[in-house]
């Protein structure tokens, strides 16, 4: 066979001769579209404009719908693991699919999955699994923190409800991705089944998810794991898959707990075993920024804030950036705290996870799980806040730090005895300061020589100064520095602003990044009061110190107003003539504030002698020199505005201890004791004006020229120069009007050129050069933009335009806190997505920790600003169409709304045509209705689900409902009908007195000119009340009321919505208790459980219809009415006529015998001719009707007769027409 | 067994003293959390709250539904647990020892957040120098609040009667409409001011004054633009008020629209030395001057309306160019940490050498906290 296809010719391509040559031609031209047009021109032609605008409709509809509403992509670089929820009923096999999947990835075996398993899946990727267990509370629970659900359904047994259940749970708190996986595939013998089954799952799975879900077939087990294979191509698509934001989830920060410790004093616990825990939970944090002191939720537990949250290093960190395209083994992590594979020990701050799989390289191992041991440990170092340990782990480093360190850190510590307040402030944000201050330390070290010789000179004189009793001159200082205050407020700053222009700026830049920060932190700790003080040093950007000054004078009241305007003028003096502007301005200052510095200086000195020793660990070396970095940077940007704008962030930190103090709900932030006199003041926007400066003069008014249009220009926005620059960039377009081609070559030609030039210069790497390579760079980059702007000109539509917008705000967004270290970082946004964090929650259920179980998932979902309120709910509500009932009102119904659950009675209400909301009983059918509520304030548009119970399972599909919340309110307006009868008891014309509808008077007047009606139908208004009987009045009706009348009024009666707010507190149930939550009972329930049985209104009851028999009265007409009428109309009178009178009385005859006799004859003689004549009268008669049948029939024959003869005579007439018309048509012919 | 924790666990912020007291009332307000503010004036002759802070607090009522006000007594302490704001049509005669500005600026920091749009007619002081007076509200925040994305129809600041300082009689008609999100602003670059406009008002006194604070003015400010233009705004009759006085706002705008202002207001009849118009003109010039050389995209007194906004913002990055920050802004700055928990990055951009714009810039930069309008209803 080869050889025969070997055999067959090849095709001759022509390479000359006409159709070489019309081939030519026609690749030259290309046979475009216009091409075709201009061969078949009819085919291009419009046939019929409205199928043409019809499909463009068409067209633009499909393109539409593609679109989504364009977000800010918020991802953050490095992404928290994805969280895989595996929901699937029980003995479906999610335990051995989770192990699978591990096994997969990481190459260990787990034994137990118990809580969250964190892994590395990918270079850019790792994975938390969650087992969701059948409960509904879990399930709900997850559903709202999944990104993705892999939904196990037994293909042998089919769905089960729970997977329906999941979906609509998912349905209504945002559609998370969702993956089926048919289990249970080699049960079936017959592939035809099999394949039957397949597809019909996969149908069913499609109308529920959408078209096309993924759904994967796990066939048989080998060993008790599913086939190698197949697990790999699940974990492939996990690893490729991509998401689609969640509102809720973007909107709120939220943390699945991995881990959990409980930080309460063991001797508080051993004398009030029920007291509350403190506790701090461990996580990724997910979503968005998370704030410190926030409000969190625990679904199961509660609301909750948050004493303290701190980012960890990561335990289970992606991979450094590396070429390779695999992961290898020390990189695939796993971190599953809560995880029981045999010894579990949970400590402090460290978890020894046991793996004991046999095929894992030992020696790999230990590594592993080493790093992951050290990276909890120097968090602990890190973490100093966590003032709870006693640093106890850290064996290496504990005994080094243990004298200088701790010492050192005492120190401040102990200074601050003086003040009370502050002394507590310090602990927590000072350590994270003292971090930066010991890495800034660092940097000076290193850069010691450059920084300047004033620096050192400073740092000899401190080191004398020392710490010879702080206390003492603080106190000083405390005193004195209100009077400096006072002077440099009182003082104008004339000056300071002129040395704005001068020298300050240099010196600045040299001066600040060294001891800026520290100097602050310091000042901060020490008191409230010195903030001031440490104004005017920081001050020495003109304007910091402007506001210092302002402020303070407006705080001040003015009471002691002492000029001190020489001091404060000696300073600014001497300002203008520093050259380490720090050292000198203090030394300018008064002594006292020097003093402080001194300390604070010295102390951060001390910091930076102490570092070396400190660092102990590689990696913290690494990060202390980023953070150096970072800070150096930093601090280069913003001086000291910062600190004098939130120099209280110390305070607000510490104030748990404030709150402590008050022992009440609340804290205290800004207890300032120099404030306390300015609390007082007046309370206006206003920006007084710098009394310095001084606009007569020329040299002020020239200060300002250039913000007017009338003075000088930018170089980049100078018209001039914008000229040129067009002329730059367009010269070689000019040319190029004549043709089009030659457009994009010459654009071509100056970028290639540019990039030529870059690739040179980089070859070169000519230093001089820089400058220009920055301009052609930048011009580049403007082409480049001119480019694209003129390109996507042709079709930029609004929704590019927005898209744009949003990714440039994405960039933004991205690079704006980029180069900035995480401590600060975190100050500014918040805790960022994607970092493993600890939160200390105070004050726990103690159930929460003894009844801990780790298959039941703990989130913290942290709550909006106004969310921790409770409040009325409205919101659109529709009975689940599989829900077999009915939901009735004040029926207590539990709901899953935002991250919580909890029980609440709902009123059921529709809104009638004019906006009323009138009570339902029951929710309708097949309809939406409204539902009140009384619950916490939730964002309008988020979903909720109704169940009616979440203890045990029933064989029933429990969501009862769904729904949207629509709005918040303080009030509800929700009203039911409301009927008020009462009865006529005095009837005038179209008058009547009504009686029995209200008691007073009072209540009469308020429904004058209410309409009223009768059953019926009688319509009337109320006019005004009777003195008596009370709650009397009089109405007027359009027609006569009768007595038996009932009068109705028709009212709406605002109901109330009861409020009640139950949560769901499932998670405090003891272990194996948990889905047996109960709340409040329904009326049902409750008089069933407990036997009661209403006894019925009797009214209401149905009996035997009774009727008597109607008696209709006579109708009268009246006398003269009758006599009115006319005759026919008249009532006929039927009635017996009376006796007769006696006068119109006849006698009656009485016979005589003989008369009798006679008369008895006589009438025998008359009947006997009656009966002669009767019998002569048939005879007569009979005789008559046969002379009648003959005379007929003679008649009949003289007829026939008489019909014959007209015949013959018809026919020899016409005989003798025919003759006469042929013999005519003869002699026609003949002539 | 098990307990409930029922208590939503929303805590309250205690502050002391009345120094900055809107901006604590507005800020609970918005952020849901209570306040309670203690020894108001506790130590002063007259303790307790004042008329004005009554009159704010009566304001507020009147645009929140189920808000919980408790004073005590003496008035020295003050507990405010604010509910929804509901917006609608709000009448309120605001007390005369402030002017209305006072409680205009608390009501347009909460009136894009209102369940439906708002309408408030205000009456009193229109114009004092102790307040922002309504006039530069009008020309400098309603602009700066378009730019967060409140704007559109009924977006509206009307004078319709003025009222100088100590009679008052001035009535004013603010309308907003209402928004789901504000959105976040990049306002770095102010560019130069193109143009300089301004109103030179005058009631119950002769006409010729507000000619001649223009006169004054002008002089002043010509020599660096020549695009000025200062209406004069003489109201007669029922529309000029109780008091006489006269007064002038300038507003320098800018080629980006950023607005900065000035204005200077008569001293309240009976109250301190009279003014000269002239000087009058030329003092507000000045300030106007000063404000130009302070800078920034916003002006001195709008700052914690725009820091505000840009904390409320999406989840995004947010930047504004300030002049140097107010006290008032630095306290701001403060209570929106206690409040929203939210920190500024502040950086401090010095002019370079050759530059002549002004004194040093303050960028504030900032992520919101992402508020959305929680009191809007949806259908």
């Amino acid at each position: 066979m080869d050889g025969k296809v070997k055999e067959q010719k090849r095709h001759q391509q022509k390479h000359s001769g006409p159709k070489a040559e019309r081939k030519k031609l026609k690749k030259q031209e290309g046979s475009t579209e216009e091409d075709g047009r201009k061969r078949n021109p009819k085919a291009f032609s419009v046939q019929s404009a409205v199928r043409m605008a019809k499909t463009f409709h068409r067209s633009q509809d499909i393109k539409t719908k593609k679109h989504h509403i364009p977000h800010v992509d918020r991802t953050p670089l490095e992404p928290p693991p994805i969280v895989i929820v595996v929901v699937g009923p029980p003995k479906v096999g999610k335990s051995t699919l989770i192990r699978c999947l591990i096994k997969n990835f990481t190459r260990q075996k787990l034994g137990d999955i118990c809580g969250p398993v964190t892994i590395v899946s990918g270079k850019k990727r790792r994975l938390t699994f969650m087992e969701c267990n059948n409960d509904i509370n879990t399930m709900i629970d997850l559903a709202k923190v999944a990104d993705l659900v892999l939904m196990l359904i037994d293909a042998s047994f089919g769905f089960e409800m729970e997977t329906f259940e999941f979906l609509n749970i998912c349905q209504v708190h945002g559609f998370p991705r969702i993956m089926g996986v048919l289990t249970h595939l080699d049960s079936f013998k017959n592939n035809k089944t099999l394949r039957k089954t397949k597809k019909n799952l996969k149908h069913r799975f499609w109308t529920e998810v959408y078209q096309g879900a993924k759904l994967f077939y796990l066939s048989g087990m080998v060993y008790g794991e599913y086939q190698i294979q197949e697990v790999k191509n699940l974990g492939r698509f996990i690893s490729v898959m991509k998401f689609r934001p969640l509102v809720w989830q973007t909107s709120h920060p939220y943390v699945l707990v991995d881990r959990m410790e409980d930080l309460t004093d063991p001797e508080r616990v051993r004398t009030d075993p029920k007291c509350d825990r403190t506790v701090s939970l461990y996580g990724y944090l997910r979503g968005t920024h998370l704030k410190n002191k926030g409000q969190v939720h625990i679904p199961g537990v509660g609301d909750f804030q948050v004493a303290d949250v701190n980012f960890l290093p990561d335990p289970c960190a992606l991979p450094e950036a590396q070429k390779k395209r695999a992961l290898n083994e020390k990189e695939r992590l796993l971190y599953a705290p809560m995880a029981g594979v045999g010894g579990v020990v949970y400590d402090k701050d460290a978890v020894y996870i046991d793996l004991p799989a046999s095929h894992v390289n030992q020696q790999q191992v230990r590594p592993t799980t080493e790093l992951v041991q050290s990276l909890i440990d120097t968090h602990a170092t890190l973490d100093a806040k966590m003032a709870a340990s006693k640093v106890s782990l850290f064996s290496g480093s504990a005994t080094l730090d243990s004298t200088d360190v701790g010492e050192h850190k005492e120190g401040p510590r102990e200074e601050c005895v003086w003040d009370p307040n502050t002394q507590r402030k310090r602990r927590k944000v000072v350590f994270t300061e003292k971090e930066e201050e010991d890495v800034s330390g660092s940097s000076d070290d290193d850069e010691d020589g450059d920084v300047d010789s004033e620096d050192g000179d400073q740092e000899e004189q401190e080191e004398d100064e020392d710490e010879d009793n702080l206390s003492t001159f603080l106190k000083d200082a405390r005193a004195e520095s209100d009077e400096t205050e006072k002077t440099v407020t009182d003082a104008p700053p004339a000056k300071k602003q002129k040395v704005e222009g001068g020298k300050k700026r240099g010196e600045e830049s040299a001066e600040v990044p060294a001891f800026a920060d520290s100097e602050d932190d310091l000042e901060m700790s020490e008191e409230e009061s010195e903030e001031e003080g440490e104004n005017v040093r920081a001050g020495d950007s003109g304007h910091c110190s402007e506001e210092d000054e302002e402020e303070s004078g407006d705080d001040d009241d003015g009471e002691e107003e002492e000029d001190d305007k020489e001091e404060s003028e000696d300073e600014s003096m001497e300002e203008d003539d520093a050259a380490g502007a720090t050292m000198k301005k203090q030394t300018a200052s008064e002594s006292e504030e020097e003093e402080e510095d001194c300390c604070s200086r010295h102390s951060a000195l001390e910091f930076i002698l102490l570092f070396p020793s400190t660092g102990g660990l590689r990696w913290k070396e690494g990060l202390q020199q980023k953070a150096s970095e970072a800070f150096l940077r930093q601090q280069k940007a913003a001086p000291n505005l910062r600190k004098l704008v939130y120099g209280s962030v110390v305070e607000a930190d510490d104030s748990d201890d404030e709150e402590q103090e008050l022992g009440g709900l609340f804290r205290v932030s800004r207890p300032q004791n120099s404030k306390k006199s300015q609390a007082n003041g007046v309370d206006s926007s206003r920006f007084d004006p710098d009394a310095s400066h001084n606009w007569d003069l020329e040299e002020m008014l020239n200060s300002i020229r250039d913000c007017f249009v009338t003075g000088k220009w930018e170089e980049d926005q100078d018209a001039a120069t914008l000229l040129k620059e067009d002329e730059e960039l367009y010269g070689d377009f000019e040319d190029l009007e004549t043709g089009k081609v030659h457009k994009g070559q010459t654009g071509d030609e100056n970028d290639e050129d540019d990039a030529d030039d870059d690739d040179n210069e980089s070859l070169v790497k000519v230093d001089d050069d820089e400058v220009q390579k920055k301009k052609r760079l930048e011009k580049k980059q403007r082409l480049k933009e001119r480019f694209n702007a003129e390109y996507d000109d042709e079709d930029a539509t609004y929704f590019d335009d927005l898209k744009e917008e949003m990714q440039k705000q994405a960039e933004l967004n991205r690079a704006e806190f980029a180069d900035v270290d995480d401590e600060t970082r975190v100050q500014y946004e918040g805790f960022r997505p994607g970092m493993y964090v600890r939160l200390e929650i105070s004050s726990l259920p103690c159930e929460f920790v003894t009844n801990f179980d780790p298959h039941y998932p703990i989130i913290l979902g942290g709550l909006g600003a106004s969310e921790g309120n409770v409040g009325y709910l409205q919101m659109r509500l529709k009975k689940h169409r599989w829900y077999h009932r009915i939901l009735k009102t004040r029926d207590p119904l539990i709901l899953s709304l935002g991250w919580r659950r909890f029980q609440t009675i709902p009123l059921y209400h529709i809104e009638d045509h004019n906006g009323r909301h009138r009570l339902l009983k029951y929710t309708p059918q097949h309809m939406h209705c409204g539902a009140s509520i009384w619950g916490p304030v939730t964002p309008q548009g988020t979903g909720f689900l109704a169940v009616q119970s979440v203890a045990g399972t029933k064989a029933n599909f429990r969501i009862a409902a769904t729904g949207v919340i629509l709005d918040l309110d303080k009030s509800v307006t929700i009203v039911k009908k409301l009927k008020l009868i009462g009865y006529p008891y005095k009837i005038f014309k179209n008058t009547s007195f009504i009686k029995g509808m209200f008691n007073t008077v009072l209540e009469v007047a308020k429904f004058e000119g209410a309409s009223v009606r009768t059953v019926s139908g009688v319509r009337g208004q109320i006019k005004k009340a009777l003195s008596t009987p009370p709650g009397a009045y009089r109405a007027t009706f359009e027609d006569r009321l009768l007595m038996s009348d009932v009068v109705f009024l028709r009212s709406w009666y605002p109901v109330s919505v009861p409020q009640l707010y139950n949560p769901v507190t499932s998670l405090l149930l003891p272990a194996g208790q948990k889905d047996s939550w109960a709340g409040m009972r329904t009326l049902g329930q409750l008089k069933h459980d407990l036997g009661i049985r209403n006894k019925p209104n009797t009214d209401s009851l149905y009996k035997p219809v009774v009727r008597a028999p109607r008696h209709f009265n006579r109708l009268h007409i009246p006398k003269e009415l009758q006599k009115a009428l006319p005759f026919k109309s008249k009532p006929k009178q039927q009635q017996p006529k009376g006796k007769t009178p006696r006068d119109l009385q006849r006698p009656s005859v009485i016979r005589e015998p003989h008369e009798k006799k006679v008369a008895a004859l006589l009438l025998a003689l008359s009947t006997v001719h009656n009966h002669k004549r009767k019998k002569a009268h048939t005879a007569q008669h009979a005789k008559h009707k046969e002379f009648l049948q003959q005379k007929e029939k003679l008649e009949e024959a003289k007829l026939k007769r008489q019909k014959e003869a007209r015949k013959k005579l018809y026919r020899i007439q016409g005989q003798v027409d025919q003759k006469k018309s042929r013999s005519s048509l003869k002699g026609a012919e003949e002539e | 067994v098990c307990r409930n924790n029922n208590n939503m666990a929303s805590h309250g912020l205690a502050y002391d003293g009345c120094n900055f007291f809107r901006q604590r009332l507005v800020l609970s307000t918005l952020s849901g959390k209570r306040v309670k503010i203690k020894n108001i004036r506790s130590k002063d002759d007259n303790p307790g709250l004042r008329d004005f802070e009554a009159s704010l607090i009566r304001l507020l009522d009147k645009v929140t539904n189920g808000s919980i006000i408790e004073i005590n007594q003496t008035g020295t302490v003050l507990f405010y647990q604010p509910g929804l704001l509901y917006g609608g049509s709000v009448e309120h005669d605001c007390n005369l020892q402030r002017s209305v500005g006072y409680y205009l600026e608390a009501l347009l920091m909460l009136a894009p957040f209102m369940k439906t749009s708002l309408k408030a007619t205000l009456r009193g002081v229109t114009n004092d120098p102790r307040d922002p007076t309504v006039d530069m509200l009008k020309s400098t925040a309603l602009p700066l609040m378009k730019k967060f994305g409140i704007d559109g129809e009924g977006f509206d600041l009307k004078v319709v009667k003025r009222g100088m300082a100590p009679g008052g009689g001035g009535e004013v008609v603010f309308t907003c409409p209402v928004r789901r999100t504000i959105r976040p602003v990049q306002l770095t670059d102010p560019a130069k001011i193109k143009r300089i406009r301004g109103v030179a008002y005058s009631v119950r006194v002769s006409p010729q004054m507000a000619n001649r604070i223009v006169e004054s003015a002008r002089g002043v400010l010509n020599q660096f633009i020549p695009d000025i233009y200062i209406y004069t705004d003489h109201m007669k009759g029922a529309n000029s008020g109780k008091s006489p006085g006269f007064g002038l706002t300038l507003v320098a705008e800018t080629l980006n629209g950023s607005f900065l202002s000035a204005e200077m207001s008569s001293m309240p009849q009976g109250q301190g030395d009279p003014k000269l118009p002239e000087d009058l003109g030329r003092d507000c010039a000045k300030l106007l001057l000063e404000e130009v050389h302070r800078g920034g995209c916003v002006d001195s007194s709008n700052q914690s309306l725009a820091l505000l906004l840009m904390t409320l913002g999406q989840q995004d990055v947010s930047k504004v160019l300030l002049g140097p920050l107010s006290p008032y802004t630095i306290e701001f700055l403060r209570h929106i940490r206690d409040f929203f928990q939210l920190m500024f990055k502040i950086e401090v951009q010095k002019p370079s050498e050759d530059e002549r714009k002004g004194g040093d810039k303050v960028l504030m930069t900032c992520v919101g906290v992402g508020y959305s309008n929680i009191n809007k209803t949806i259908k």
